[in-house]
């Protein structure tokens, strides 16, 4: 089993990794609201940003590949936009003519670094955090009970799932898989079909199994790691400078 | 088609989030009255699956790839909104574990691909299953037509809000996004079809169960 791919790295030892999942929850959802707000020309805001991410990167001593490797994520999408840079009309967007560079570029750059920022703090986040404590921390902040007991199955049965999938893709390629586009699909499809009897029919077992066990409807989510001082010494300066970083660093509240 | 975060404008991420809640809210709400314990189980495993079953690619001419969605064919066997959620859940733990696709971006990922590509399009399939013959080759055309709007009604969409928020032009990502969708589209259909007929061998029950009783008796035959 390849355990941990979801939430890798969420098991090391660090001052950022023993806060409270609420704590982080909080700091980072914060971290990105303030930065996709953020006008896509307030340089020293993105590099507080920045600076705030590389600090905690650094305490948390996850390595900056694995952040680095998962960002790519964001790369067909910032493609399609460097595509449309020259379609932005210079005279549409008035409030660009002082500073002389093309509109588009200035979207094009407001999106790269947004993505940028957000999705390295999400990858962060996801990396000193383990996922079950994350959803009690989702608890806490009010998502229904329903959707908490859903992500915990999802998360519980994922590896399982990825698992048999690409068992029987070995299974496929083993066995030529090859030839036309046509056929292909169809084996495609087969597979996928054959892929949903067996995870419904892991379900209705999984359903027996606990029913002994004497489920009743409810999953039950431990509870979320209660925030204390050291939380709360972490909270309120982050909050702060970012917000800072934010208001003074950055023109207007919203661009 | 996950949108990454900071495309969106203020306006349009908050609009996504309202309708996306709204409708996972609905879910929830009539999961909490209609669903029995079993289905926690089973929605969670199916969650589950369609993220498996997306790390799938399936090769399109001209050298790219695209993968399964699955958002039609969970509303065809699990109903519209529970198609809703699950997809909700997937895009969540996608978003939350693998920052694929926004935070600020995921009710807009839920909006298109929960609920235009699950309940919206699963009124696509219900109309053209009203239509074409109550037969077995009815029943999966139509949700193989439905399928692939599916794909290419959620991409379009996810270009209308990409303009909406100012980030890049209609005449550029319209254009492309739906271009190269209606090809992923084919092969959205494609594995649709393969689903469906497989379980039709396998588990006629769970089709049957979704279906009124005239397309189920042609169905079983």
């Amino acid at each position: 089993m390849k355990h941990g791919f979801l939430d890798k790295y969420s098991d090391l030892s660090s001052p950022l990794h023993s806060l409270s999942a609420t704590t982080k929850v909080i700091v980072f959802l914060v971290l990105i609201i303030v930065c996709v707000t953020t006008a896509p020309t307030a340089y020293f805001s993105f590099a507080g940003y920045l600076a705030f991410l590389m600090v905690c990167l650094a305490v948390s001593r996850v390595p900056v590949i694995h952040v680095l490797r998962r960002s790519l994520v964001v790369v067909p999408f910032l493609a399609m936009a460097a595509l449309s840079i020259p379609f932005f009309s210079r005279a549409a967007e008035g409030r660009n003519a002082i500073t002389a560079a093309h509109p588009g570029l200035i979207v094009f750059q407001g999106i790269a670094l947004k993505s940028f920022v957000s999705v390295c703090s999400l990858i962060l986040l996801s990396a000193i955090t383990p996922f079950p404590h994350f959803l009690s921390a989702l608890r806490k902040l009010g998502t229904p009970r329903l959707l908490i007991s859903l992500m915990s199955f999802t998360y519980r049965y994922l590896f399982l799932m990825v698992e048999e999938f690409e068992r029987m893709v070995r299974a496929r390629d083993a066995r030529c898989y090859g030839g036309g586009w046509l056929w292909q699909t169809k084996v495609v499809g087969r597979m996928v079909g054959t892929f949903f009897v067996r995870s419904y029919e892991r379900a209705e077992r999984v359903y027996h199994a606990m029913t002994s066990r004497g489920f009743d409807g409810r999953v039950p989510v431990e509870d979320a790691q209660p925030m204390r001082l050291k939380d709360h010494l972490f909270v309120l300066p982050s909050v702060g400078f970012l917000v800072g970083c934010r208001i003074f660093l950055a023109p207007g509240w919203l661009f | 088609m996950h949108i990454p975060p900071g495309y969106l404008s203020s306006e349009v991420a908050v609009g996504t989030y309202v309708v996306g809640v709204g409708v996972c809210t609905a879910a929830v709400w009539k999961a909490n009255r209609d669903l029995s314990e079993k289905q926690i189980p089973l929605l969670g495993v199916m969650a589950a699956f369609v993220f498996a079953a997306q790390m799938l690619n399936f090769p399109i001419p001209g050298g790219t790839s695209g993968h399964f969605l699955g958002a039609l064919m969970l509303a065809v066997l699990l109903g519209p909104l529970t198609a809703c959620l699950v997809m909700a859940v997937v895009l969540a733990v996608q978003c939350l574990g693998f920052a694929d696709g926004g935070l600020d971006a995921l009710g807009a990922n839920i909006f298109n691909m929960g609920v235009v590509a699950g309940a919206g399009c699963y009124y696509v399939y219900v109309f053209l299953k009203r239509f074409l013959p109550k037969t077995r080759a009815g029943f999966l055309a139509s949700a193989a037509v439905a399928a692939w709007f599916s794909i290419v009604l959620s991409s379009a969409f996810c270009a209308v809000e990409l303009w909406l928020s100012g980030k890049l032009p209609l005449g550029v990502t319209l254009p492309l996004m739906v271009g190269i969708h209606s090809v992923i589209g084919l092969g959205e259909a494609a594995v649709t079809v393969g689903v469906l007929t497989v379980l039709m061998e396998a588990r006629p029950d769970l089709v049957r169960d979704r279906l009124s009783t005239r397309t189920a008796a042609m169905v079983a035959e």
